[in-house]
């Protein structure tokens, strides 16, 4: 058994043939864990990367990262990688990441990461009880699963598996029993027939909902894997690990018996965010973590179990209730409902947003009806805002039907199909920022979030930073409350926490500011972090990186400290800080260049045409006031800075800065062979220097 | 998804042999005796007045657990270095689909006055501390038989059979905790209710009275949990009205 936090063994199973192949880990060591590994498993099994998603030469990989399955707090995300179809216009080498209890369950079946490549002939599903991984018939006149809801599918293989209230497992006194409900991914309808924005789910709620992975695994008939392990992770020293642990929670956490009244810092106070806050719908009874967690998130609820586990933009329609309804705050009987059909179906619920919006701009520019640009008789169903709407649009997008068929393209494509992409991505009706992937939080404003969306391949989802400079002092801003950490003081924390750079003008988000050398640094700061201690260790994003602890006397979180203590007693290696942001820089150079063997250059990082040309305004579904920390004048402030676009010229200057910190040719924007070299990636040199697309000199 | 019994502990004393009355009054029948009438004095041959009462118990709020295993994978890591949910002498059970409250439960040992799973030991490796009463196991005395993981009176049973080590094992309250820094067992703490972040594990020094369905414990009537905006009722059925908190995500 390994004491390094691995499981010491990945699946690779060829849907094709139906051949399942189990092989070490000690190979993949290297890479850290999730994304790191899936990364290097799709570089070698992926032949032709430059096919599309829904290519059975396409592989996903589903990797848990390197900490699930162990005592870590906040240490259960899984990353799923594999060319996704959401990614527009080319459809490109990218990533999604869950909760839950999967990737934990998967570790203690004894597996690092499991490897899919091919095409199952007919349905099919994954079922893996420790060492027996069968490949079973998902269709009709097998396991019937295929056709079903992402619930109906779960209820149906846990009875199938013969889950109860017992030990069970069989008669398996030597290999292990367990009381566990095994821990399904599935896909819904919508993955099935193959829409664009279909998602994985597992659980209620746990979903890797960004990329269209569900069409991936529906292009590939793979319907589902489940997963039971009874086995045991080593903990490197499990007496550290504890400690560690005590020590967030005596310095750190929330002490669930003595909270105060939710104040404005409540959900972005990461390690001290408090259960249950990362849900917005109402009727929860109570709050459910991913394994191992402390944070605790998500929320089950007392009526039906509606959307267990649904959170943040689960609530997509919650606007659109609002504006009916004029209530102040959303329903079960609407929200909670919606939420529970995008989570059955299958469907990205950001993208269903994206296309609630867009066909709401687009039907008030009367474009939207029978026979009309967009032939539909959706508004006919109900008003925007009921369930009856919500319920059409999702059941329509699903199975492919009336407006379906435009929808299932996704947002980005719908528009193309319609020839209206490049008129409405410029007034902005049609919220994509860049990459095919809805607005989320804005480059124009939020500099850092926006362009580390840019400089990927997907929308960052990735709220590093996003929680303290932009949700702490906009939260305070909008609630007429003063910060209780002055933006100087802020700046001096973070600056103090981002090794090895330990710049407090990182954060600097003034007009200046955002095209700065600082802003390079923060931005690789940040894909550097992401890379390694979230996407590859499985650290959530809820509570990593933790700069700022407003509960505490000196405001300062855990980070950078904590790193290091939850390496050392897991996986029982001296990592420094700055170690494993080196990894974090080796990984994201690897991605990158499986990006441009995909046709990656300097002149697809860019935005689309609204946000040089439209203010940022408060104007549209969710929008709210950007107050984001400034230095300006010699001081540093909070300031509203709403209202911005971004210069187009500055962007371009800001962007040669970057590739050159980078070591990568600024004509191009790929990576020298210095560079690589110097990260031990001369493997990859020698790829893209075959594909002549090598960097020139820095 | 309540705690079961595989017994019904209804009938009386007397209508019973000795075995199916410590299976019984292991579970729901015991608490209901100590609860009401039949703590001492009662006589039993075979010298099963010996067995000590546990000096400590763990008590869970079956509404308060958030599922997140923490107590898990913490108790087989003190235990036996390793994280694993199977190892586990606590088991939560969670249906995460279904509606709350009878979408959990949570499986811990509860000490039994008539320990089924004692009397049923041919080795005497299942026994109660002399010092403590905790019941435990002495995995050098164990020799696999599994009748006391046959003999507990719960579903699941909370005896269990450690497949890696090739024991029987249960919970001992963390008194036999090597990988650990802390002082476990009845004096000590208990890594389950320490690492609880939702404080839904709790430590008694004196059996609860309980029901057929087990124990009822609530352990959510703080201001906390009301401030979270959960149910603080016994029954576990006030919906909040509002979400837990405002703000963005």
């Amino acid at each position: 058994m390994a004491t390094d936090g691995f499981a010491g063994r990945i699946i690779k199973v060829d849907l094709t043939t139906r051949k399942v192949e189990v092989i070490d880990t000690d190979p993949y060591k290297e890479w850290g864990g999730g994304r790191g590994i899936g990364t290097a498993l799709f570089w070698e099994m992926c032949e032709d990367k430059t096919v599309s998603g829904l290519d059975p030469k396409n592989v996903v990989t589903i990797t848990p990262g390197r900490f699930n399955g162990t005592p870590v707090a906040s240490g259960a995300r899984t990353e799923v990688q594999a060319i996704g179809p959401q990614v527009y216009p080319t459809e490109m080498f990218t990533s999604s990441n869950f909760g839950g209890r999967w990737g934990g369950m998967l570790k203690l079946a004894g597996y690092d990461s499991i490897a899919i490549s091919g095409k199952a002939d007919s349905p099919v599903w994954i079922d893996i009880q420790d060492d027996q991984i069968q490949i079973r018939d998902a269709s009709e006149v097998g396991d019937a699963i295929w056709g079903l809801d992402t619930y109906d599918t779960q209820n149906r293989v846990w009875d199938l598996l013969g889950a109860n209230e017992d030990w069970r497992a069989g008669d398996r006194r030597d290999s292990g029993r367990t009381t566990q409900r095994s821990a399904i991914l599935t896909i819904g309808p919508a993955g099935e027939n193959l829409c664009y924005d279909a998602c994985l789910v597992h659980d209620g709620g746990a979903g890797a909902g960004q990329s269209g992975f569900g069409a991936v695994w529906g292009s590939k008939n793979l319907k589902a894997i489940s997963v039971i392990g009874t086995g045991s992770i080593e903990i490197a020293d499990p007496a550290a690990l504890w400690d560690t642990r005590a020590w967030l929670r005596k310095e750190y956490m929330f002490d669930v018996q003595n909270v105060t009244p939710a104040g404005p810092a409540v959900t972005t106070d990461t390690m001290a965010g408090r259960p249950g806050t990362g849900q917005c719908v109402v009727g929860v009874g109570r709050p459910e973590a991913c394994m191992g967690c402390h944070r605790s998130c998500h929320g089950k609820r007392v009526v039906g179990g509606i959307g267990n586990g649904s959170q943040c933009g689960d609530s997509w329609y919650l606007p659109y209730e609002k504006m009916l309804t004029k209530a102040k705050s959303e329903t079960l009987e609407v929200s909670g409902r919606a939420a529970e059909l995008v989570q059955r179906l299958g469907i990205n619920a950001y993208s269903t947003a994206c296309f609630t919006r867009y066909l709401n701009e687009l039907n008030k520019l009367g474009l939207v009806g029978k026979g009309n640009v967009v032939d539909t008789d959706l508004f006919e169903v109900g008003p925007l805002g009921s369930y009856a709407w919500a319920e059409a649009l999702c059941e329509r997008l699903a199975y492919r039907k009336e407006v379906g068929e435009l929808l299932a393209l996704g947002p980005a494509r719908m528009g193309e199909k319609l020839g209206r992409y490049e008129e409405d991505t410029k007034s902005g009706i049609l919220l994509i920022q860049s990459h095919g992937y809805m607005h989320h939080y804005d480059g124009r404003t939020e500099a850092e979030y926006g362009l580390s969306s840019m400089l990927g391949a997907r929308d960052l989802n990735d709220h590093t930073f996003n929680y303290v400079t932009f949700w702490l002092p906009t939260l305070f801003y909008l609630y007429k409350m003063e910060s209780p950490i002055p933006a100087g003081k802020l700046a001096e924390i973070i600056g103090s926490k981002v090794l090895p750079y330990k710049d407090p003008m990182m954060v600097d988000y003034s007009d200046e500011g955002m095209y700065s050398e600082s802003m390079v640094k923060l931005v690789s700061w940040h894909r550097h972090y992401s890379q390694f201690y979230k996407a590859s260790l499985g650290l959530c994003d809820k509570a990593f990186a933790s700069f700022i602890a407003v509960q505490r006397e000196d405001l300062a979180g855990p980070t950078p400290e904590v790193e290091p203590r939850l390496m050392k007693s897991v996986m029982g290696e001296e990592v420094t800080f700055e170690q494993g942001m080196e990894r974090g820089e080796r990984i994201d150079n690897f991605e990158r260049a499986i990006l441009i063997l995909q046709g990656r250059d300097r002149d697809q990082e860019v935005y689309s045409q609204y946000m040089y040309e439209v203010p940022e305004s408060l104007v549209g579904d969710q929008r709210y006031p950007s107050v984001l920390p400034v230095f300006e004048n010699g001081e540093w402030s909070y300031k509203n800075v709403t209202g911005r676009t971004v210069d187009r010229d500055k962007l371009e200057q800001w962007k040669s800065l970057y590739y050159e910190f980078k070591g990568w040719d600024p004509k191009t924007g790929w990576p020298t062979r210095a560079t690589l070299e110097k990260l031990d990636l001369g493997f990859v040199a020698d790829a893209l220097e075959s594909a002549k697309k090598i960097g020139g000199t820095a | 998804m309540a705690d079961n019994d595989k017994n019904d502990a209804e009938g009386t004393p007397k209508s019973m042999d000795r075995r199916q009355f410590i299976t019984g009054v292991g579970g729901a029948g015991a608490g209901l005796i100590l609860g009401g009438f039949l703590v001492k004095g009662f006589f039993l041959p075979d010298e099963v007045f010996a067995i000590p009462a546990s000096e400590g118990y763990l008590l869970v709020d079956t509404k308060k657990c958030g599922g997140c295993t923490s107590c898990m994978l913490a108790c087989s890591m003190t235990h036996y270095g390793r994280s694993s949910l199977s190892l586990s002498r606590i088991q939560v059970l969670n249906n995460p689909l279904a509606e709350y409250p009878n979408d959990m439960s949570q499986a811990q040992c509860r000490q039994c006055p008539y320990p089924a799973c004692v009397d049923a030991c041919p080795t005497g490796a299942n026994h109660a501390d002399p010092e403590t009463g905790v019941r435990m196991v002495d995995e050098a005395k164990c020799i696999g038989c599994e009748r006391c993981v046959n003999a507990c009176p719960f579903t699941p049973s909370r005896m269990q059979w450690n497949h890696e080590e090739k024991h029987a094992q249960k919970c001992d309250l963390c008194a036999s905790t090597p990988f650990w820094n802390e002082e476990g067992g009845a004096a000590g703490v208990q890594a389950c209710v320490e690492i609880c972040p939702m404080k839904a594990i709790e430590f008694s020094a004196e059996i609860p009275v309980q029901a057929d369905k087990g124990y009822q414990v609530n352990l959510r009537a703080h201001d906390g949990w009301a401030t979270l905006g959960f149910p603080v009722d016994d029954a576990g059925i006030a919906a909040p009205d509002k979400p837990a908190a405002a703000g963005g995500h």
